[in-house]
């Protein structure tokens, strides 16, 4: 009967370009009835762009879209929800003091202007909630709950709103397999009642359990669209890549692909016998207080390189910080040089030689309208070094600013150009400058080379390598896989907080680690 | 001072649009937008002064020229200009860290009940001994005060814009006690203390009428604060919490325990205002002597947007026009709130300057 | 009368100024606009409302002249900080600055420098019929004029909207998280605007009854800080409008004590009985800001082009 009717979901053509960067390069994508169709492809594919087109987040540039066949103009978010589209984003848009009830009608013309009786509503939520297998109580607070019952709740909203098509944006990154499983559940109730999923994921075993077809992007293009029967993980990963079958090309399928395997060199070891970074144990919070790493172990030894490779949203960032005493530990110690560091306030840590490079360079690592005289100083302002008469000595910072200038190829006008002026490649050398002018014990990467230039990135590899061959010890989280390998010494998977696989330099197979870091490691392909 | 770190509190602008090459011109086009924001707020005004019927010119001549037709009228510039300035500092100190002070005018008074009670309760101590214990409780006095916010904020997370308006009111009540029961002139007709010892007042500079010492300490204190903010570790501690609080929080920087040591300070120099307004130009506390220093220091605060050089020159332009504001008053017969009107307009369209700019920069 | 009846009589309109000013206060901030301009608006409500009722020789006049003027401030208030994204706390101090010096000059412009300072008659009392017979709850809380009759409707309103209505969830959304409530259609320029307007308007009524209410005099330090008060008021009620009505009640009363702890003369310096209230705030604000929950988007400008970024 369906082939009669057209798809749900037609989109022909559609190109989107953020200044001089084409991020959708004429994407077609056909999505049928009672269908999970699956969108793969690795970071900056361009999946989620082409979702936030349909979804009227951004206007494309070229292109048209057809809902049922019938050609739709969507300009914003209500407009896409009239038409029947509804998207689940991966942070949530709710109202943390709201009951689920009112979460999911705000908005809406229930009940009437001047008059609040959610009763019905209520009943409604009930029913969608028991039909689809979406188990919530309507009259909980959604700041109560936990993320995967919070999803639900932003499911209800698209599906109470009458949503025929329904948009998941990496919707399994902070679920556990328990609540995995109930979502996909979820999701074939949905397809069986007549609606139509996209699942946006970089997963290819969540593609492989729950869609019926898929559509494979790479740098902003469709590659293929196929049929769940006709393929398997080894064929997807394949895709993924570009029908290449060696696997040395394999490893762009999950990492961003910034550099060449052969720009970089060959790793001089220089690792030595003693152990320089020792954690055990360690379990940390985030923020809201949920634990993203439970249970780490990790030995580094002096002049090694370890990378961690894994997915964003894994529990990187808890555990940079943590390694680098900004954030405390729940449990689990850390010692460093043979000194046990944990409670120790952040100033210690950074006395005793921890350097930390964050992952989000103009938020935690500089001082935007300050100098790079400055920023240079910042973390060692109470250093000997530093300071003469307790006062600190700022032709002598800014004299090391010109040098660490020279010697860091910052591109600046001089030392006195406030920070935040810079390109994120020379925010980047400032940041690697201050880390490293004090000859650090240890050293905390976070995709250290994101969003830089070939040089820049060459640059980074560089100075690491010039840090190991004087006894640092380096810890690397990169979600660059490429770089992962190419700089390790030893490679560990990082999935859901905890170690999914570990290999020595030299038997890393990449293809192996893709799949242990997005969670296909323990199955069986 | 090219360095020179701007803190990025609420209130301070982005860096200039257009990136001259030169320092020069990158100085003067930092002035630009005060330059149009005082010439349309006195246009704004003119056009109210018209609207009440009086002559603006006349009363804008008055505003402008009072400061330096006299002698007295500089001396009492310089007078006002100190304890603006100190109150400015009081505010801004503070909000480097991200944290507002509105309470200079309690802990003014705190300071001065500190100086007044040392100055009359050793009153024959020679000026050496007593007047740097009068200038140094006055200090502690003001820091004390802001110490109660600070304490609040820091340990039970008390919203300190509130908490240090409430202590105004607070030390409204306390220094009214002390001028009315504990050291009393029940001559004055107004609730006032006695009079000090002469070993606790600040020495007149100058021919009569003299400017008191005080403005040399003063200027000693912009020198001193300009190097505790710039080359004193703290002090470029409290700058990077002002500037980024994540970045300060990652390097190291106890951030919560700093916001409420530049409240502490900030406390301390209104304090510091307090005495030497005691020792300087009253001779006693009188209530009321407060006057409209906390507002006026919060303009030129959130004027100066951050720069702790800029804070005298500005402070020194309002001690100019309150000084005018008098006699605009008793020549032109237009009301001295006229000027507090203007001083407002001034903020607003400063503010406002940083949206043309940034329209500029768009284009 | 007893002593407890006649303190309650007294606080009842006592609180009618922390009411008024204070539920203002919460309305626009429940949609994020975190106001600090309330002691200027109090002080230039007075000054309005005093000075229209002088020379129109009507009360009511007076206050809706009042209501207007701190209403347009509002709305400068609500333009700047959602339209041009201005920092609300520097554009609330610069209009309190402004709305001080306007109410000094309008005062000094209107009455110049007289030996007797002018008098405006003070509001009348309306006993409600029937109700105001009852035994003690008649008088103390039916034989009042008719603002405080007002400010506690006015209170009833805020809440049923806030609560009761759809559009009052939808309100509070805003406040909450203008992103989510942007993303649902809700009108956040709008929602903040009218509110921040509506809410200064209130404010200013708050200061126009205090010459209106005891001695029909306009002095100027009569505001004494009530408008900051206020915006401590909002804090520990939560920025709920019916926890707000208690916690007006609390600083009634505290003020009353003061007055009449002072008139019956028991002892202590009045200075520190007048310190009461202060006191009061400042130590129950220790214990408010633990439990106290503050709408989580307030006193931030919202803007729609970063949703795509943040």
């Amino acid at each position: 009967m369906t082939e009669q009717q057209p798809p749900r979901l037609e989109m022909r053509g559609v190109v989107k370009t953020f200044g001089p960067v084409v991020a959708l390069d004429s994407v077609d994508l056909e999505v049928g009835r009672n269908e999970v169709h699956g969108l793969l492809g690795g970071n900056g594919a361009g999946k989620t762009t082409l979702m936030n087109v349909l979804y009227g987040l951004y206007r494309p540039n070229a292109g048209e879209v057809l809902l049922d066949g019938a050609p739709v103009s969507i300009g914003s978010p209500r407009d896409a929800i009239d038409a029947g589209v509804g998207m689940v984003h991966q942070t949530f848009l709710q109202v943390d003091n709201y009951t689920v009830t009112e979460n999911i009608v705000l908005g809406t013309d229930v009940s009437g202007p001047l008059r609040l009786d959610l009763g019905e509503a209520r009943e409604r939520i009930r029913e969608l909630s028991t039909r689809f297998g979406l188990t919530v109580d309507p009259d909980a607070v959604v700041e109560e709950l936990p993320v995967g019952v919070r999803q639900r709740v932003e499911i209800l909203k698209a599906l109470y709103r009458g949503a025929r098509l329904l948009i998941l944006d990496e919707p399994t990154t902070n679920l556990t397999p328990q609540e995995v499983d109930d979502l996909f559940g979820s999701m074939r109730a949905m397809v069986d009642d007549g609606m139509s999923v996209v699942l946006i994921t970089h997963k290819i075993r969540e593609t492989l359990s729950v869609c019926d077809r898929m559509t494979v992007m790479r740098d902003g293009r469709r590659v293929e669209t196929i049929e769940r029967a006709d393929t398997d993980a080894d064929h997807l990963a394949q895709v993924m890549v570009g029908g290449s079958a060696d696997p040395g090309d394999l490893i762009d399928a999950t990492a961003l692909g910034a550099v060449d395997a052969e720009e970089v060199e060959t790793v001089v070891s220089s690792v030595r016998e003693e152990i320089g970074v020792t954690a055990q144990g360690l379990v940390v919070v985030n923020d809201q207080g949920h634990e993203l790493i439970r249970g780490f172990d990790l030995d580094i030894r002096e002049g090694e390189i370890v990378g961690i490779a894994g997915v964003a949203g894994n529990g990187q960032v808890e555990l940079a910080e943590a390694l680098a005493g900004v954030r405390p530990v729940r449990s689990g110690s850390v010692q460093v040089g043979g000194r046990s560091m944990c409670g120790l306030p952040t100033a210690a840590w950074l006395d005793h030689g921890v350097a930390y490079v964050p992952e989000d360079r103009h938020r935690d690592g500089i001082l935007p309208t300050a100098s790079i005289t400055e920023n240079l100083v910042l973390g060692s302002q109470r250093s000997p070094r530093i300071r003469k008469h307790g006062l600190i000595d700022w032709g002598a910072a800014k004299q090391r600013a010109v040098d660490a200038i020279e010697q860091f190829s910052v591109r600046a006008n001089g030392p006195g150009t406030p920070a935040g002026d810079l390109s994120g490649g020379n925010i980047q050398r400032v940041i690697l400058a201050r880390a490293f002018a004090h000859q650090p014990r240890m050293l905390i990467l976070h995709n250290p080379t994101r969003g830089l230039d070939l040089g820049s990135t060459r640059f980074v590899y560089e100075q690491v390598r010039a840090a190991t061959a004087a006894g640092c010890a380096v810890l690397l989280i990169s979600e660059d896989l490429d770089e992962v390998i190419a700089l390790s010494d030893r490679v560990i998977a990082l999935y859901q907080g905890s170690q999914a696989g570990e290999w020595p330099h030299g038997s890393v197979d990449a293809y192996e680690v893709g799949r242990s870091m997005t969670g296909l490691g323990e199955a069986r392909v | 001072m090219s360095e020179t770190m701007t803190p990025a509190p609420p209130a301070a602008p982005a860096p200039p649009a257009a990136r001259p090459t030169n320092r020069v011109v990158e100085a003067l086009w930092l002035l630009v937008p005060y330059a149009v924001s005082v010439l349309l707020a006195f246009v704004v005004g003119g056009l109210i002064i018209l609207a009440i019927g009086r002559d603006p010119m006349a009363a804008f001549e008055s505003v402008l020229t009072t400061s330096f037709n006299t002698r007295f009228g500089t001396v009492e510039t310089l007078h006002k200009w100190v304890p603006i300035l100190l109150c400015a500092y009081a505010f801004a100190i503070p909000l480097a860290t991200g944290k507002f002070n509105i309470g200079a005018e309690g802990q003014l008074l705190v300071g001065a009940t500190g100086g007044v009670a040392l100055g009359i309760l050793w009153s024959d101590l020679p000026t050496i001994v007593l007047l740097p214990c009068v200038l140094i409780a006055g200090a502690l006095g003001g820091a004390l005060w802001s110490g109660i916010a600070a304490f609040l904020m820091v340990k039970f997370n008390v919203n300190e814009i509130l908490s240090t308006v409430v202590l105004n009111f607070i030390s409204f009540q306390l220094i009214d006690y002390v001028a009315s029961h504990v050291w009393p002139d029940r001559g004055a007709g107004h609730p006032a203390t006695v009079r000090v010892g002469d070993g606790a007042l600040l020495p007149g500079i100058g021919e009569a009428p003299p400017f008191h010492s005080g403005v040399l300490i003063t200027l000693v204190l912009v020198v001193a604060i300009a190097v505790f903010m710039r080359r004193t570790p703290t002090g470029f501690e409290l700058r990077a919490v002002g500037a980024n609080l994540r970045a300060a929080q990652v390097h190291g920087i106890k951030t919560s325990r700093l916001a409420g040591a530049g409240l502490v300070v900030g406390g301390a120099v209104a304090g510091l205002a307090g005495a030497i307004e005691v020792a300087g130009v009253h001779g006693k506390m009188l209530e009321g002597m407060q006057s409209n220093f906390l507002i006026l220091g919060i303009i030129v605060g959130l004027m100066s947007r951050g720069s702790m050089l800029a804070l005298p020159v500005v402070a020194f332009g309002i001690a100019v026009l309150e000084v005018g504001a008098g006699s605009m008053q008793r020549t032109a017969q237009v009301p001295v709130e006229m000027v507090l009107i203007i001083e407002a307009l001034i903020l607003l369209f400063l503010l406002l300057s940083d949206i043309v700019r940034a329209k500029i920069r768009g284009q | 009368m007893g002593e407890i009846t006649e303190f309650l009589t007294l606080m009842i309109p006592a609180m009618v100024p922390f009411l008024l000013a204070a539920q203002g206060t919460v309305l626009s901030g429940r949609a994020g606009v975190f106001n600090v301009s309330q002691e200027g608006l109090m002080v230039l409500g007075a000054a309005v409302g005093f000075l229209v009722s002088f020379k129109v020789g009507s009360n009511t006049v007076g206050l809706g002249a009042a209501f207007a003027i701190a209403a347009l401030f509002g709305l400068v208030l609500a333009y700047m900080t959602t339209q041009l994204r201005l920092d609300q706390f520097v554009v609330g101090l610069a209009l309190y600055f402004a709305a001080l010096g306007a109410a000094g000059l309008l005062y000094r412009e209107v009455i110049g420098v007289t030996m007797e300072p002018p008098l405006i008659p003070t509001l009348d009392d309306y006993p409600i019929p029937l109700l105001s017979k009852i035994p003690f709850l008649g008088e103390v809380l039916f034989d009042h004029d008719l603002v405080v009759y007002a400010a506690f409707l006015i209170s009833a309103v805020i809440y049923w909207f806030m609560y009761k209505t759809r559009s009052g969830l939808a309100f509070r959304s805003i406040g909450e998280n203008p992103k989510a409530a942007d993303s649902l259609g809700i009108n956040v320029t709008w929602a903040r605007t009218w509110s921040t307007v509506v809410g200064s308007g209130l404010v200013g009524v708050a200061g126009a009854y205090l010459p209106m209410v005891y001695t029909g005099l306009y002095t100027e330090g009569m505001v004494a800080g009530r408008g900051w008060l206020v915006i401590a008021l909002a804090f520990l009620g939560g920025w709920r409008p019916h926890l707000v009505v208690a916690g007006a009640a609390f600083l009634a009363g505290m003020e009353v004590l003061a007055l009449r702890a002072q008139v019956a003369g028991i002892g202590i310096p009045h200075q520190f009985v007048l310190m009461l209230p202060y006191v009061a705030t400042l130590l129950v604000m220790v214990f408010a800001f633990r439990w106290a929950r503050q709408p989580a988007f307030l006193g931030r400008n919202y803007d729609r082009e970063s949703r795509l970024v943040g």
